[in-house]
């Protein structure tokens, strides 16, 4: 039987002499997410998310799998692993942030140091933010350290259609092993900011209406359509010809079969990157906020058959049964978000608690890069106006993986799923909880950042 | 409140609610008529002297009157039983920029002491109410940083519903903005204007202070004839602008100063004492985990942000344990939040604290009361649950110091100005919903 060893979490602050080793690991990782041996956290609390807590619980991780987890007394324990004392912890998945810039920006101040939307255009999905992660971003270790394991990297909201997200994962040797799923979903925004109209009518450029945005956003899917007929028109010929040569064997019609030959339509990336949305392959994130903007986005995926997942919808609170009837998941707010005028304070404080007592399943997001750390505050809050805890806790980690369609790998502490798990000192919905040790892929992440760097430099 | 019966707690409750309810628009409708109440039952977080559970207050013409275990009171006093909820005193913003309709910065002038936030205030922004119903009582509301020397700063009371003179904190103390680094250089600096440089903030800002001195020994010249009894000494041209400044010098207006970089906060300092006047606070003050021993030394406070970083250059060395390690080598410290959104949550804010350092119940509730309140020098009058302080209090529904924990009531001068039953007391502008 293997002793229990030190918990990592128990140590003092890393000494000085360490802090050249510190600067050398802050871009870890520098080799694969390999796990070496199994890792077994026993004793805490374990909170499941998909089957309940278990006091005095223990998980096993094996492979980068979570290879075990039930009650201490009740879970085997691999003769090689290494076991660490997590009583008096609480131990549940690593959270998921349904939107994100992660990778995409440093300072947002310093214009050099952002790549969040391209402005020149406002239907531009053949821009993928995957191009652009910067893996070694110095804000994922800090979102990191407090126990966010998984997110959405998605474009800033100043297009229609600003290009495509990818779902990441907040540890890897380099951007190809944290970009989990490239071009995982697009977001569709029609929220009126996406208008051209800065400056009056002088300087206002076509979209500068709601109908304007609208009307180019119908072109650009019919343009789609198009373009995929045209294409399928070009593989039926292409097929038809390559079956005449087949059964034309006479040496003579060889080059009268090679005119026949159809030419390829004309590539264009634009309409190509919304074919697999068209088809219904991918989910469009829908972005409103108002019940008018709401109605008239929804209105366009339909006519286009767009699967979606709506995105905001914080002033939409007089329509929610309308929200609920479209039975699509909603990723909320962020909870923070102003009441207009004439809502009460706690209008959108309220929202994810409506929501979820109308049968719609939520995730939170930070829709931040820096604060996406706070996420589990969020949650938190949401309760205080309603929301069950159980549901609270989902909505930063099962039901956004249901939502990124990843649940079979993440989401909760389950036997075969990714080990992406968090050790705290408490609920991880209290925001004085300190998260101790993260995991990812069954690998203990370095529990430091530049910030912790700072602190430790001038704490001499 | 395990010896009351549910029942009897509901119907308290449902009668609470009706006495303060009709207490608050009494009490809007006629000025400053106070009801004299007594709560009884609540865990008071006094902030100075510990917590009481079990505790009481007997608030009397809008103070403060007694607080402990138990209080004295006339017979027929209003009794309100908090059941069990915490109590702490109202919180304290002592960095905001709402209720100004967005004249928030003269961008015109590096130099603007003259601007007096009160002609911008606009008493009935929603965002005073919003903020109300996160707990907060009191604000400072400063001029923006674009100028090195900005306006005065106006003292409010969250009495939504109030008259404009109502809400004004009264003879609360003099406060003025002044700013450095990032802010000024560039609006100036993108008109190619001088400051677009720090060395040009700072010449700016002395370049000020000399004509203050000079215009601060004219009068000073002329005041001493006039109490000389010479007859014909002729007053020098009143100058508005130096005049503030004068004031400034003479330390009877308070210094607050947007500054992020630890090199400025040493900076600053110098100047003041080359000038003879104090700073009150360093605000955002990122950066002050570098120099805390100086900022302690020289009595400076900090009115500083729980987490926010990275959003421009000079937050870039911003970490969120920065208000405990300043906390632990003496500085005063308060969590403010310069924005019309987390001036809604400055409890969760304050919550932080413990985690990023490991700051007490009471270190982290005074971080959001006492020391912003003096920060904005009313330490004397708000900020705590003191006898003789103003009756500005919370009743919580929840832990104060967490994200699940709200406010229920709050109560101002000893009026119930938000309360969580009946959203929008006190004003027309909110309403129903579902």
């Amino acid at each position: 039987m293997t002793q229990p060893t030190k918990p990592v979490w128990s140590e003092r602050p890393r000494p000085l002499l360490l802090t050249l080793t510190l600067i050398l690991t802050l871009t870890f990782p520098t080799q694969a997410l390999t796990q070496d041996k199994p890792i077994v956290l026993k004793g805490g609390k374990v909170l499941t998310v998909s089957h309940g807590a278990i006091e005095n619980g223990a998980i096993v991780m094996q492979g980068g799998k979570i290879a075990a987890v039930g009650s201490a007394s009740s879970v085997n324990i691999p003769t090689d692993a290494q076991v660490i004392d997590a009583t008096g912890m609480t131990i549940y998945p690593g959270l998921i942030d349904s939107e994100t810039q992660l990778g995409l920006t440093e300072i947002s101040a310093e214009e050099m140091t952002n790549d969040l939307v391209e402005m020149s255009d406002e239907i531009m999905p053949h821009i993928h933010t995957a191009e652009a992660f910067h893996a070694e971003s110095v804000l994922i270790p800090v979102a990191r350290m407090n126990g966010i394991t998984n997110a959405v990297v998605a474009p800033d909201s100043g297009d229609t259609l600003p290009g495509q997200d990818s779902f990441i994962q907040l540890a890897g040797a380099n951007a190809t092993e944290m970009l989990l799923i490239r071009d995982n979903a697009m977001p569709l925004n029609f929220t009126g900011e996406q208008r051209r109209n800065k400056g009056g009518f002088e300087k206002s450029k076509f979209p500068s209406t709601r109908m304007g945005l609208a009307a180019q956003l119908r072109q650009a899917f019919l343009d789609a359509q198009d373009y995929q007929s045209k294409w399928k028109d070009y593989e039926r010929k292409k097929a038809d010809a390559a079956q005449s040569k087949d059964t034309k064997d006479s040496k003579d019609k060889v080059a009268k079969d090679k005119k026949s030959e159809p030419t390829p339509p004309k590539r264009d990336l634009k309409l190509e990157a919304l074919l697999p949305y068209l088809e219904g392959k991918k989910t469009i994130v829908l972005a409103a906020e108002s019940p008018s903007d709401l109605q008239t986005a929804v209105s366009l995926a339909n006519e286009f058959r767009l699967k979606f997942v709506l995105n905001h919808i914080s002033h939409s609170q007089p329509v929610l049964d309308y929200v609920a009837s479209l039975k699509v998941p909603v990723i909320v707010g962020p909870i923070y978000e102003a009441p207009k005028e004439d809502e009460r304070y706690d209008t959108v404080y309220s929202l994810p608690a409506q929501l979820y007592k109308r049968g719609v399943k939520i995730a939170f997001a930070s829709y931040s890069a820096h604060n996406v750390r706070n996420l589990p505050d969020q949650a938190g809050f949401a309760t205080a106006f309603g929301l069950p805890y159980d549901e609270a806790l989902k909505a930063i980690t099962l039901n956004a993986a249901e939502i990124w369609g990843v649940a079979d790998q993440l989401g909760s502490l389950d036997v075969g799923k990714t080990a992406n798990v968090v050790v705290a000192n408490g609920d991880p919905l209290d925001i004085k909880t300190d998260v101790k040790q993260v995991f990812i892929a069954g690998r203990e992440v370095p529990m430091t950042d530049r910030q912790v760097h700072l602190r430790d430099e001038y704490s001499k | 409140m395990s010896w009351i019966s549910a029942r009897t707690f509901a119907l308290d409750c449902a009668l609470l609610t009706l006495l303060l309810a009709s207490a608050a628009v009494s009490a809007q409708s006629q000025g400053a008529s106070h009801h004299d109440v007594v709560i009884k039952n609540a865990t008071v977080m006094t902030v100075t002297h510990g917590n009481i559970t079990n505790g009481s207050i007997y608030i009397k013409d809008g103070k403060i009157a007694a607080v402990g275990e138990t209080v004295n009171a006339p017979a027929g006093t209003t009794v309100i039983d908090a059941g069990g909820k915490y109590l702490t005193p109202g919180i304290v913003d002592s960095h905001s920029h709402i209720a100004l309709d967005d004249d928030v910065n003269e961008a015109t002038s590096p130099i603007t002491p003259h601007m007096m936030m009160k002609d911008a205030f606009d008493y009935q922004d929603k965002a005073i109410y919003r903020a109300l119903a996160g707990g907060v009582t009191t604000s400072l509301l400063l001029h923006g940083s674009a100028n090195m020397i900005g306006g005065q700063a106006v003292v409010i009371k969250h009495k939504y519903g109030d008259s404009r003179d109502a809400m004004l904190f009264p003879n609360a103390p003099r406060s003025i903005k002044f700013a450095s680094g990032e802010n000024p250089k560039r609006v100036y600096g993108s008109r190619d204007q001088l400051p677009s440089t720090r060395m040009g903030n700072f010449a700016v800002q002395r370049q000020a202070l000399i004509e203050a001195q000079e215009y601060m020994r004219e009068w000073d010249g002329y005041n001493d004839k006039v109490k000389r009894g010479d007859k014909d000494a002729t007053p020098p041209k009143r100058d508005l602008k130096l005049e503030a400044l004068a004031d400034v010098l003479r330390g009877k207006i308070m210094v607050q100063i947007h500054i992020y970089r630890a090199d400025e906060m040493l900076t600053e300092i110098a100047i003041a004492k080359e000038f003879g006047y104090k700073i009150r606070a360093f605000h955002h003050a990122l950066e002050a985990y570098k120099v805390a021993d100086q900022v302690a030394g020289n009595d400076i406070a900090i009115a500083t942000f729980a987490d926010w970083w990275g959003y421009k250059q000079e937050a870039w060395d911003a970490i969120p344990w920065n208000a405990v390690m300043c906390m632990r080598k003496g500085v005063r410290v308060a969590i403010k939040s310069d924005s019309e959104d987390y001036t809604r949550r400055l409890n969760q804010e304050a919550a932080k604290t413990i985690r990023y350092g490991g700051a007490t119940e009471e270190e982290a509730l005074k971080m959001i009361t006492l020391n912003p309140a003096w920060i904005i020098g009313v330490d004397d009058r708000v900020g705590s649950i003191d006898v003789g302080k103003d009756a500005d209090l919370v009743i919580w529904d929840g832990y104060p110091l967490s994200t699940t924990g709200v406010p229920e009531k709050v109560l101002i001068d000893g009026d119930v100005y938000f309360d969580r039953a009946q959203p929008g007391l006190g004003t027309t502008h909110y309403k129903e919903g579902e």
